[in-house]
């Protein structure tokens, strides 16, 4: 016990300079409770929302200390670079900010470290009002308890080039439909030299693929369907139907090379579209837009939220503020600015989200908006940065034939569930 | 002039303070951690050798070991040879030397995302360098996707970068070379290359081993380079990783494990503190000589 009263001691010390100066810090849990008053002042941090986004949340700020006189909301802006490490560094100093905007995979592992509060326990009216999937995002899997508002969603179709569809002889006017296609048409592409894809498959990749993720507390992705999803990989790859760059490319990396013209083929949102509009107007000229391919029926969807942690010694009115940002109206206001979607059961029935107008956006958007009903947040909140690292990593190594599927994916689930414990 | 005896330490305090919070500190901590299964979330329970073991059997670690290895042995006899050639040439008085001067130290004050942005798009597959390549009639050289070629990029880039920061050290010693040892040697007959082997190498020996000493440390520490070549991923299946990166990437966010990440740094602190001993132990010994 002595020992490990000095090593409390140790890195309670106020250390910056390494990986190890974090580590061994004991949280300090708050008193305040989530029924108490809302009131007082509590520190909302957003992920790098300023400056594009600074009337919209100050006028939120504003509407919410309005309807709740007394309180006060500092808003502090992060940038996307080093976002979390600052979490980590608060969060292992016990001082996270009050409301806290987390995507899933951040609030995870915070929420067993038992640092956020359950909303479930908190606040047991507060799920209706938003999309079951989404609030399902914000749980641990088995374990129960939803640690996140639901914030913005997004999901998107395909975007395919047109002009090096038709390049390596094929209809502009029929992309892949599905899995089968990808393969048949990659592989004609590849003929003449043009990559389809930009990046090996993703952990979400293998849920559109229809791959058992998780299961029973452990990684189950190297099951046979996932061997033979590899294998389609494998022979894309060998085929030049994936650039060089694939091996070690991330979703923002692959979207370059894409606004490059570099690829055929990527998936997107109407964010991406609103980019291509702007940065790469040659490749707009010749964009083609289709539905995302699946096997489960359910396209991918991506998610923010905000939390509020245990230390916050304002709970209910960090919780209160946390719904208020995240309730129907603020969300709708925000998914107008920003090309993103509400997560609240009603938010996506705005006419916003429910007419065309004639334009690609608003064309892209409707599809997207109907897509969102049904869509699932594949990416498994436990699988973590180092996770994603083991499965880029196994394989590249698969692609580069230094290891089977098989191999290499059993490698990736192995350590991906040597991670988890 | 007489002073209380606690006077000298007072100018100390503010520097050794900032050194025990900064540097000592954390240092202790590290070796703390390397011991435990500490993550960034809390919990970190003794588990004595663990880490080491562990360490022992995980090739990931014996790539990164000999990855920076490899980076050190192949970068320190460029960055010792090649800033000294270059100290020579920008040692003379000429009109416009400053901007040859200026030109080789801009690498050192560049970000060095900026100079590892730069290079990635010139190395790219769709690059500048190979699109000269394909142009003059040659296949597009895989620089950044081959494990070993993103290897020797970096090794590249390390040394492009240090020429300037080695070169004004160089520029230093020069201005020390007694003249009259080269005037001496002139009247001997000996030639600018002769003059060059037999009078500045010998005068400039310390400097060597100097500059030798910090670039095998920064070789071995490499991870900026390799990092931003190569996306933040250490090449295709991570076979280019390095020391650092690994550490970096073990230790990293939420999930991090920091009890490994800590033992990984003390170990590459022990291969440092060796290499640092070494290099005295020549330097002394060029010193009886």
């Amino acid at each position: 016990m002595k020992r490990r009263t000095f090593l409390a001691g140790l890195a309670a010390l106020p250390i910056t300079s390494s990986v190890a100066g974090c580590g061994l810090s004991s949280n300090t849990a708050s008193n305040s409770s989530a029924s108490g008053q809302v009131t007082g002042e509590i520190t909302f941090q957003t992920w790098s929302l300023k400056p594009k986004y600074t009337d919209y949340v100050n006028g939120v700020i504003d509407a919410f200390q309005k309807q709740h006189q007394g309180t006060a909301v500092k808003w502090v802006d992060q940038p996307a670079d080093g976002y979390l490490a600052k979490v980590m560094a608060d969060a292992s100093a016990g001082s996270l900010p009050d409301v806290i905007n987390v995507p899933p995979d951040l609030s995870f592992p915070l929420a067993r470290a038992g640092q956020l509060v359950n909303l479930d326990e908190s606040l047991k009216d507060a799920k209706p009002e938003y999309l079951e999937n989404a609030w399902q995002a914000f749980e641990i899997p088995g374990k129960g308890g939803c640690y996140g508002f639901p914030w913005y969603l997004n999901t998107g179709p395909i975007f395919y080039n047109k002009a090096l569809f038709q390049q390596a002889g094929l209809d502009p006017d029929k992309p892949p439909t599905n899995f089968k296609e990808l393969e048949q048409q990659a592989l004609q592409l590849a003929q003449k030299k043009v990559a389809m894809l930009g990046q090996t498959p993703s952990i979400a990749d293998f849920g559109l693929y229809g791959v058992k993720l998780f299961e029973n507390d452990k990684f189950t992705f190297n099951e046979p369907k996932g061997v033979e999803f590899v294998e389609t990989y494998k022979r894309m790859y060998d085929a030049g139907a994936l650039i060089p760059e694939a091996l070690t490319q991330n979703y923002t990396g692959a979207g370059a090379k894409f606004m490059a013209q570099q690829t055929a083929l990527s998936p997107g949102s109407a964010y991406d579209l609103g980019k291509f509009k702007t940065d790469a107007p040659s490749l707009y000229a010749n964009i083609g837009i289709t539905k995302p391919i699946t096997n489960t029926g359910s396209a991918n969807m991506f998610l923010h939220g905000v939390s509020v942690p245990k230390s916050s010694k304002n709970q209910a009115t960090a919780l209160a503020f946390g719904r208020f940002v995240t309730n129907a109206e603020n969300q709708v206001k925000f998914a107008k600015l920003a090309s993103i979607f509400p997560s609240t059961s009603k938010g996506g029935d705005d006419p916003y989200f429910t007419t065309e107008d004639g334009s690609d956006e608003a064309r892209v958007r409707v599809a997207a908006a109907k897509q969102l009903k049904t869509a699932v947040n594949y990416t498994p909140v436990q699988f973590s940065d180092q996770m994603r690292e083991a499965l880029l990593q196994q394989l590249a190594d698969a692609m580069l034939g230094k290891k089977s599927p098989k191999q290499a994916l059993d490698d990736a689930v192995n350590e991906c569930n040597r991670l988890l414990k | 002039m007489t002073h209380r005896p606690y006077t000298p330490w007072l100018f100390l305090l503010p520097g050794l303070a900032v050194c025990l919070m900064f540097t000592i500190f954390p240092f202790l901590n590290m070796i703390v951690l390397a011991f435990t299964d500490a993550s960034a979330l809390g919990g970190g329970q003794f588990t004595g050798a663990d880490n080491f073991v562990r360490m022992a059997q995980d090739p990931k670690f014996w790539v990164a070991a000999r990855n920076s290895l490899l980076y050190m042995v192949c970068v320190v006899p460029p960055l010792v040879l090649l800033p000294l050639l270059i100290a020579v040439l920008a040692q003379k008085i000429v009109p416009g030397i400053g901007i040859f001067r200026t030109a080789f130290f801009t690498p050192v004050i560049a970000s060095a995302v900026v100079v590892g942005l730069i290079w990635t798009w010139l190395l790219d597959s769709r690059g500048l360098v190979n699109s000269v390549v394909e142009a003059l009639g040659g296949t597009r050289i895989p620089f950044l996707t081959d494990s070993t070629l993103l290897l020797i990029s970096s090794m590249v880039v390390t040394v492009w970068r240090g020429l300037g920061y080695y070169m004004v050290i160089y520029l230093a010693a020069l201005a020390n070379v007694p003249k009259d040892l080269h005037e001496a040697a002139m009247v001997d007959g000996a030639g600018p290359v002769r003059r060059f082997w037999s009078v500045t190498v010998p005068a400039l020996r310390p400097t060597m081993v100097l500059i030798a000493a910090l670039s095998a440390v920064n070789g071995f520490r490499v991870f900026s380079e390799i990092y931003l070549l190569s996306g933040g991923t250490g090449g295709p299946g991570g076979a280019s990783t390095t020391m650092v990166m690994l550490i970096q990437s073990v230790g990293r966010g939420l999930t991090g494990e920091v009890g490994y990440a800590s033992a990984l740094s003390f170990v590459l602190f022990v291969i440092l503190l060796g290499l640092l001993l070494i290099t005295l132990k020549l330097n002394r010994r060029e010193d009886q000589l």
